[in-house]
């Protein structure tokens, strides 16, 4: 497992970018708009924005079906009283802390796709995330789905990882033509020195950043130099841009809206980038569920509806589609520590003025369950077929493994 | 881009011990590399030390630890006490980087920080300093010890049971958290273990409980009916599971893969054929850690090219390598602080695997925020280090000449022993030669001046892309 993972994590972390002997990274210069690939709806310059919840979010105690006599019996301590539920429809409903989405949905601007899964489900969180993160259930996952996307975008090639403090690039990302940059700040974005003077200043720098060369023989140093090149390249030309942004929507005050604030700068910035990925961490709730979980949620549902609010306020709202997905969903039965445990399919969220608004699909069966977890009736790689084909422009069999029908998510 | 290669070595060729010759001499860059991998990195006379001493007296001091090791347990273990009674977890931090920084047995460190990694338990879910400490003096103790011994003791550690719910786990609703996580992370990983057998393992861990902080053994919590695990059936208590584990032919194979990838290189793939002799050893050998280590760090391969500047630095290794180097007597604080924002917050490892290392530690913020510590570190600026971490106090004390070419030669050597292009070396020169001809604010004194290109000097060294590989 460990050396696997190292495995997919090295490979993702060799960019293609500098051995093409680029001196700035493509991402940086807006290139002129080039015809989409499939004449498809908005192929040109959309923009997808990827939540991921990491550990395993409770997708029965998120899209509730709170009429099902089952659902009270499942979750003796977790259920939501029924008054509290943001209703969807007269059986569906969402979890009391998602007013956000919630809100989002009253603008028909929110999706929800029940019933998410993949055949034969791992419960391992690190399998199922490299399952959902490369778009593929094959043994050795070595590429993401985005990073094969983005090979295959005609305009703006690029994206960005807006990452937690601990966060490395997600492998979602691997295979992309330029490393994708994982970013903290902006402010943190700059190569300083000791400097008794300008001239001084300039001659350090110079040799720092001529020591990124690459070509050395070893694979690591190579890897070294190659994002020392990045860096510097990305750290001038990112103080020069986005300081001057003012959001047109009130952030809430979490780690997930400062990140989705962050990409709101850069997408301001108008850099060549289409693909935004943020994750928030915790979902994997074991025990004494109720209250991290509801946090959780609201933390989530605020922030995108900030985010989202914003992105429209700025004249972004037609570009901009949000994407959320857990790797799993957790056990119909809560267990007896007031916690789920790993389970399977669960519902994906999209966000954004051109999805097709309200429920996706049937809530699974809570009669028949596999192995005590939620059945999945539509496959993830149908709700990313669709975004690839009528979101991005990029033809679906060129980056996932197999033939899907591409979901009914997006407005025709 | 960077791949993984895989090693198809003669493994009786690999894990010979190595023995200098004219074709691989014994020199500064292998003993670099040695200190670098068996501990943190090295001073000074510590390089000059081992390579007068040679390899095998080298290896054995590592193993053994240096002299004043009691008395600097003893010390380290008061500290430990007084920072479990205030149960705040900065001091937690900065008082292990300073056993890491000052320990007479960086090994035993660098393998307690390796248990740390393997067994990835975060104070955010435990919040319990002193729980903390004790798991981290458990792997201490068993840093270089028995495997056996620790996977049992670590199944029954406070902190464990906190951090992956045994705890919860009842009979009748037994919590599989544990269960799984010792298959898939702590001793077979993926593929060695169905979900039946984790399903099933789950209730062996049913009544482990926390009682007065302490383990207890609740008997009428505890499921004692049979259970299915690895095709054996018995009503399996959890050490008897733990064990079972342990039998796996895929448990010293996983460990003997997970040191290598620690001691060796993480850039490449070792075959079964390759792992196969250390695994058996460590299994007949009653999986003595230690003897396995001490194979490694002897063998052929371990000294081999491929071997060489292998790794990518953690942001601890990082950081204690430069403080070492500078010869810093500096609070640990502010070195906890450095690391976190590097991306690893000791006692907060990001998810049940640990830090993913390699490649991850490295992005453009990660490197852009390396070199900024680097920078702190030198700079005599920054107030948390200032002047107990000068490199103009190291060149004063070493001796090292006013001369451009003794001043770059000094840190090259002692930093990144020699290991950059001609043409890194001759910009430095030029750096320094040119240097003395800038302007420079007119208050600064004929010292401040001379100091202020020791500091950049050692900066540029230190930001050259060689410094970042273990």
């Amino acid at each position: 497992m460990f050396d696997r993972r190292s495995f997919l994590k090295s490979t993702l972390a060799g960019t293609g970018l500098v051995a093409a002997g680029l001196a700035a990274p493509r991402f940086l210069t807006r290139t002129a708009a080039a015809a989409p690939r499939l004449g498809a709806r908005g192929a040109k310059d959309t923009l997808l924005v990827v939540v991921q919840l990491t550990g395993g979010n409770d997708g029965l105690g998120t899209v509730i079906p709170f009429k099902d006599p089952l659902y009270i019996r499942y979750r003796p301590t977790l259920k939501q009283p029924v008054d509290r539920i943001l209703k969807l429809s007269d059986e569906i409903g969402l979890h009391p802390a998602l007013t956000g989405l919630a809100a989002l949905h009253d603008k028909q601007q929110l999706c929800v796709v029940q019933g998410v899964g993949y055949p034969n489900p791992s419960q391992s969180h690190f399998r199922s995330m490299d399952i959902w993160q490369a778009g593929s259930t094959a043994d050795h996952l070595a590429e993401g789905w985005l990073g094969k996307a983005m090979n295959r975008l005609r305009s703006g090639p690029g994206g960005f990882h807006l990452a937690m403090a601990n966060e490395s690039a997600p492998l979602a990302f691997a295979g992309a033509p330029a490393k994708v940059p994982s970013l903290t700040s902006l402010a943190d974005f700059q190569l300083r020195t000791l400097a008794g003077s300008g001239a001084d200043r300039q001659a350090q720098r110079q040799i720092i950043e001529n020591a990124a060369q690459p070509g050395a023989p070893s694979p690591l140093l190579d890897f070294v130099k190659q994002t020392a090149v990045n860096t510097y390249a990305s750290a001038r030309r990112l103080q020069e841009i986005a300081g001057n942004y003012e959001p047109k929507a009130t952030y809430p005050a979490s780690g997930l809206a400062e990140r989705l604030k962050l990409a709101a700068q850069l997408i301001a910035a108008e850099l060549d980038a289409r693909i935004f990925y943020v994750s928030i961490d915790g979902f994997d709730t074991h025990a004494n569920q109720a209250a991290s979980h509801a946090n959780l949620l609201s933390e989530v549902g605020d922030a995108v509806r900030a985010f989202y609010e914003d992105m429209a306020a700025q004249g972004h709202g037609e570009r901009v589609l949000v994407m959320t997905f857990s790797e799993f969903g957790r056990r119909a039965r809560e267990n007896g520590s007031k916690g789920t445990d790993h389970g399977s399919a669960a519902p994906m969220f999209l966000v954004g003025s051109k999805v097709k608004a309200g429920l996706v699909g049937a809530h699974p069966s809570l009669e028949k369950l596999e192995d005590g977890n939620l059945a999945h009736h539509t496959d993830f790689r149908q709700v990313y077929a669709a975004i690839l084909e009528h979101w991005l422009g990029v033809r679906p069999t060129d980056v996932l493994d197999g033939r899907f029908t591409p979901a009914e998510v997006l407005q025709a | 881009m960077l791949r993984t290669t895989r090693l198809d070595l003669d493994p009786a060729w690999a894990w010979q011990p190595y023995r200098p010759s004219a074709a691989t001499p014994w020199d500064l860059r292998k003993a670099g590399h040695l200190l670098r991998r068996a501990g943190f990195g090295a001073t000074r006379a510590e390089l000059d030390e081992a390579v007068a001493a040679g390899p095998e007296a080298t290896i054995e001091r590592l193993l053994q630890g240096g002299p004043g090791g009691a008395e600097f347990d003893e010390l380290a273990e008061q500290r430990a006490s007084h920072t479990a009674q205030t149960n705040a977890d900065e001091p937690m931090r900065a008082w292990w980087l300073y056993l890491m920084l000052h320990s007479p047995h960086p090994l035993r460190e660098k393998m307690t920080l390796f248990w740390h990694n393997h067994f990835a338990t975060s104070q955010a879910k435990v919040n319990n300093v002193d729980y903390m400490l004790q798991q981290n003096a458990l792997f201490r103790r068993q840093a270089l010890g028995d495997f056996r011994v620790l996977l049992q003791e670590v199944s029954k550690d406070p902190a464990m049971l906190v951090w992956l719910d045994t705890v919860e786990s009842k009979k009748g609703r037994p919590n599989e958290n544990y269960a799984r996580e010792l298959m898939e992370l702590f001793s077979l990983g993926i593929g060695h273990y169905t979900e039946h057998d984790i399903r099933e393992a789950a209730r062996a861990f049913t009544g482990w409980e926390l009682r007065r902080d302490r383990f207890h053994f609740n008997t009428r919590e505890h499921d004692r009916s049979v259970k299915q695990v690895f095709g054996r059936s018995g009503p399996f208590t959890g050490e008897e599971v733990v064990r079972l584990c342990l039998e796996q032919q895929a448990a010293p194979l996983f460990l003997v893969r997970k040191l290598c990838r620690c001691f060796i290189s993480e850039t490449h793939e070792f075959s079964d054929e390759l792992v196969q002799p250390l695994a058996t050893e460590l299994r007949q050998l009653g999986y003595d850690v230690g003897r396995i280590v001490a194979r490694m760090l002897r063998s052929n391969l371990f000294f081999a090219p491929l071997a060489y500047r292998a790794r990518i630095k953690s942001p601890t290794t990082y950081v204690l390598g430069i403080l070492r180097g500078l010869e810093a007597n500096v609070g640990t604080v502010g070195v906890a602080q450095l690391c976190e924002n590097l991306g690893q917050k000791l006692f907060y490892p990001p998810s049940v695997k640990g830090w993913d290392g390699g490649a991850a530690w490295l992005n453009s913020t990660t490197l852009l925020l390396r070199q900024n510590a680097a920078l702190a570190l030198t700079s005599t600026e920054d107030v948390r280090f200032g002047r107990r971490c000068d490199p103009d106090v190291l060149a004063q004390k070493h001796q090292v000449p006013d001369d451009d070419q003794a001043q770059v030669a000094f840190f090259l050597n002692l930093f990144l022993q020699d290991d950059v292009p001609t043409e890194t070396r001759q910009a430095l020169l030029d750096y320094a030669r040119t240097s003395r001809t800038l302007t420079y604010p007119v208050y600064w004194t004929e010292k401040d001046r001379a100091a202020h290109r020791l500091r950049t000097l050692c900066y540029l060294v230190l930001t050259q892309p060689e410094m970042q590989l273990e």
